[in-house]
């Protein structure tokens, strides 16, 4: 039953292509979803992590290309592709003139194996239970979002694919559903694919991080990976000075400085800011201190995406 | 097949669950009530058979049980979708064919519900206020045939071709709900061709061109049949020739609802 591919990736996107009309919104996507990672998937409005989502769970045809799944096609097999996957598109409507409960009841009767104790269970473990008997009508956008989750993982899928599930969330909400997914990831060897454009939010919950721009895949990159990157020249330090613009003229752009707020930043690594901080000190400027500023994937993320542009 | 079953019975659910479905069923029962109740108490009423009473009844609240199931069977698929609930109900380990079916076939049995509702309490409320005894020629000309059938029988023909008329109308519906994922145009479309549909027919029917046996509109008031053995509507035009035609008009509507959601992409 257990299919893997050779790489041990639980699920891959294969030249994965959507056309409506004669615009390309996703354009020859390959993934592969390693097994038992929270994988991320960011992008900025508009750059199709919706519809490749929706093309993953076969709500929306592919133009080409197929998505595969424990060893089966989305596309030929759907019935056995959809069989392990746990999801929530965009937002988490539910029948609202139901109780929460009876919309799991009827979810659970779809796919076998899913007992009452297993509902009581999820419940407890989204944080609903005091509520879980009213109609979710009278839910607020983060309980419907909880009760979506519950939903999403009530059958234990291998896959579970959340679009943008911290939206709507309280903080504290965030923070458990983060928890939880690296634990499901973990201890239960579940593969999570979860999209967003809160990147702070990605750096801290996914071990592996997928771009797409415009449809396009533009670049995978493990998270830890981020934080080696200071030493080859990514890093910048920032200097607190008395007179910035005198420390400015005195550097006269070495190490690409630059005016920034209460004082000045450069690019560069640790021997760079030795080096900055000993010409201010013999130009007689006083250093009231020095910070690293490490790039963030969300400062990476604006620099390859180009910022806010939507595509 | 088991597992199928629970399809259904989600559907069933998301019907019964709603108070819209119970307050037609309530204003079919006060319908039945009021009618029988006037008809037999008031000033100068009271006698009559409770078959010709039924009879009444059933030509008046028939279109009601139509109408009520077209509104629900309106409502089955593009709701989903206004609601946006359809992503999670095609996300699941089924074909999106078995899911529409799921669909269907409790918009049918919601329709026999109301109608056994209707042939139930109309036989019941009028058995017991006006009784059903009489002489059986009489009664049978008091309901227009001349069939020599009990009336019984009669009733649960003329129930039965009622029921195919409803299918039809139902099924045009759920078609319209499914294309267009409109809720609104589905009621409004199909209640056009239920009340438009009459008096379209009778204009049709004055026309003696060939293909005007051919039309879906004709064909929709079996009933006709019931006056006697081989009744014709048209020249050459028998029960025989109008169920083919609704048959064949049935499936080319079911291959077209199935086909359109098979294909759809799903993006609400
Ligand atoms: N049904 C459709 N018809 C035409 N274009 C569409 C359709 N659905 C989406 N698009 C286009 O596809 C692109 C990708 O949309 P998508 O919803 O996948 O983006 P997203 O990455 O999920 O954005 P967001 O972060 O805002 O949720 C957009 O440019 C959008 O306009
Ligand atoms: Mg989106």
């Amino acid at each position: 039953m257990e299919k893997l591919a050779p790489n041990g990736s639980i699920v891959q996107l294969k030249n994965v292509t959507k056309r409506i009309g004669r615009r390309t919104i996703i354009d020859d996507l390959s993934l592969d979803l390693p097994e038992a990672q929270v994988f991320g998937f960011l992008g900025p409005n508009g750059s199709g992590k919706t519809t490749t989502i929706r093309m993953m769970v076969g709500l929306m045809a592919m133009t080409e290309g197929d998505v595969i799944i424990r060893g089966h096609s989305v596309r030929d097999e759907f019935e056995k592709a959809i069989r392990h996957v746990g999801a929530i598109v965009e937002n988490p409507e539910m029948y609202k003139y139901l109780s929460g409960y009876d919309n799991l009841l009827m979810f659970s009767r779809m796919i076998p194996g899913i007992t009452r104790q297993r509902i009581d269970e999820v419940v407890e473990l989204v944080g609903l239970k005091g509520r879980i008997h009213d109609k979710v009508r009278t839910y607020s956008l983060g309980m419907r979002q909880r009760l979506g989750v519950a939903q999403a993982i009530m059958h234990k899928p291998t896959l579970l694919i959340l679009d943008e599930p911290t939206n709507g969330l309280d903080p504290a909400g965030i923070r458990e559903l983060r928890d939880y997914l690296r634990k499901l990831a973990k201890e239960e060897g579940i593969t999570v694919f979860v999209s967003s454009h809160l990147l702070s939010e990605m750096e801290l919950m996914c071990d592996r991080v997928a771009i797409i721009q415009a449809g396009k895949l533009i670049d995978v990159r493990d998270i830890g990976q981020t934080a080696d990157a200071d030493g080859a020249g990514g890093a910048a330090f920032f200097f607190d000075v008395d007179k910035p613009e005198d420390a400015l003229a005195l550097l006269a752009g070495a190490h690409g400085a630059q005016a920034a707020e209460g004082g000045l930043a450069i690019v560069g690594g640790r021997e760079a800011a030795a080096d900055v901080n000993a010409l201010l000190v013999r130009g007689g400027l006083r250093v009231y201190g020095i910070r690293m500023q490490n790039k963030s994937l969300e400062d990476q993320f604006l620099e390859m995406t180009g910022g806010e542009r939507i595509v | 097949m088991f597992d199928f079953l629970q399809l259904v019975a989600n559907e069933n659910l998301k019907i019964y669950r709603r108070i819209r479905t119970w307050i037609m069923f309530g204003i079919l029962v006060i319908l039945v009530l009021a009618i029988s109740l006037i008809a037999r108490y008031m000033p100068g009423g009271g006698d009559g058979s409770g078959w010709s009473m039924m009879m009444t009844e059933t030509f008046l609240l028939f279109i009601m049980v139509t109408i009520f199931t077209v509104v629900v069977s309106a409502e089955t698929v593009a709701g989903e979708f206004t609601s946006g609930t359809i992503k999670l109900l095609l996300i699941r380990p089924w074909s999106r064919s078995k899911i529409l079916l799921s669909k269907y076939i409790s918009v049918m049995l919601f329709a026999f519900a109301l109608a056994a509702t209707l042939f139930v309490l109309g036989f019941g409320v009028n058995a017991l206020l006006f009784g059903m005894g009489g002489a059986r020629e009489e009664i049978l000309a008091a309901l227009g045939t001349n069939r020599d059938i009990s009336p019984f029988s009669y009733m649960l023909a003329y129930y039965g071709f009622e029921f195919i008329s409803l299918i039809m109308i139902v099924t045009v519906s759920f078609m319209i709900s499914t294309v267009f994922r409109s809720g609104g145009l589905a009621i409004g479309l199909s209640l056009f061709f239920l009340m438009g549909g009459s008096v379209v027919t009778m204009l049709l029917m004055q026309l003696d061109y060939a293909w005007v046996d051919y039309l879906l509109l004709i064909h929709l008031d079996l009933t006709n049949y019931l006056i006697e053995p081989g009744f014709e509507l048209r020249d050459g035009v028998t029960l025989g020739f109008s169920l083919g035609v609704l048959a064949a008009y049935y499936v080319l509507i079911i291959a077209v609802t199935w086909l359109v959601f098979n294909k759809r992409d799903v993006a609400t």
